[in-house]
């Protein structure tokens, strides 16, 4: 079976972009659960502010979860693009 | 599967240059921008103390967004720069809920929206705070807190447009794939209509939240 160098190419770039998928993806689960929690904490304490809460909560974990978008563009910049 | 790497375009050479247009993304913003242009004379044409549906809901979005303008920046400049954030929600709501209906497609699908909504924000955010501040106390910020930081502030406002606009493209594209690959997994059977309404409901009414925030956010540092 014999492999040309595009294949090679292909098939680290889907590797690539797995991992990059797979790692990039643990920070930001770590960090929205994290926020989550403390809004859970803080609505316990005081639960007439839920809305204000979990309005606050939504807009930072979209922001956190940023990250975690770059490595979707790059996995599909690699899978994609990359040919 | 096909779908995915699929764009319409036009191609145009002028001038020795080779133009190419995304046709889908125009088409559906002139839409989107009809839509909102109907809407805005529907909620403005029969206007009383008992309002029409359209008036509520242009009620609800103005006094919503003027709270929070007023919030992050003083009343003046509220009146100046209300207009931009309303509207720029509402185009970016309905950009990113039309995904929902067949045929239609999200102009935030595409990089070139999201980059130039980015870049707009960006060069408003910096010509409020020139016109504020003036140039002098503007310029100085750069070089805040000692001399040699001045490429990384640079940077760092340059950064600011990156890390928004790829926010928002990165979300609406990745959720239409989940969705486009999870429908072939199962056949279009069941589980797609709750993924449009996570994704293209959800998680578009959040982000378009997420974009009008920052931009104002970023407007807010700015004339500070």
């Amino acid at each position: 079976m014999e492999f040309s160098g595009a294949d090679l190419i292909r098939a680290a770039a889907l590797l690539g972009a797995g991992l990059a998928m797979g790692l990039g993806a643990i920070g930001p689960g770590v960090g929205e659960g994290y926020a989550a929690g403390k809004a859970c904490e803080a609505i316990g304490r005081r639960p007439e502010e839920a809305g204000l809460l979990t309005r606050t909560m939504l807009v930072g974990q979209a922001v956190s979860e940023s990250t975690g978008i770059y490595s979707l563009v790059v996995a599909l910049l690699l899978m994609f693009v990359v040919q | 599967m096909e779908e995915l790497t699929k764009v319409w375009t036009w191609s145009l050479d002028v001038a020795g240059f080779h133009l190419v247009f995304n046709a889908t993304t125009i088409v559906m913003t002139l839409t989107i921008m009809g839509l909102l242009i109907a809407f805005g004379w529907f909620a403005t044409r029969q206007t009383g103390l008992v309002p029409n549906p359209f008036q509520v809901v242009a009620e609800l979005f103005v006094e919503t967004f003027w709270n929070l303008t007023k919030d992050a920046l003083d009343e003046d400049m509220a009146k100046t720069y209300f207009p931009l954030i309303c509207s720029l929600f509402m185009f970016l709501l309905l950009c990113n809920w039309i995904g929902i209906f067949p045929y239609m497609e999200e102009p935030t699908k595409d990089l070139n929206t999201t980059l130039g909504l980015g870049l707009m924000g960006f060069f408003i955010a910096h010509y409020a705070g020139i016109k504020t501040k003036g140039f002098a106390a503007y310029a100085k910020e750069y070089f805040q807190p000692v001399f040699f930081m001045m490429p990384l502030n640079v940077i760092g406002e340059l950064a600011k447009v990156i890390s928004i606009s790829f926010r928002l493209y990165g979300n609406i594209m990745g959720g239409s794939i989940i969705i486009l690959v999870v429908s072939h997994l199962v056949y279009g059977l069941l589980i797609p209509p709750f993924l449009y309404a996570f994704f293209g409901l959800f998680v578009g009414t959040v982000q378009a939240f997420v974009f009008t925030m920052l931009t104002l956010v970023y407007i807010s540092v700015q004339v500070k």
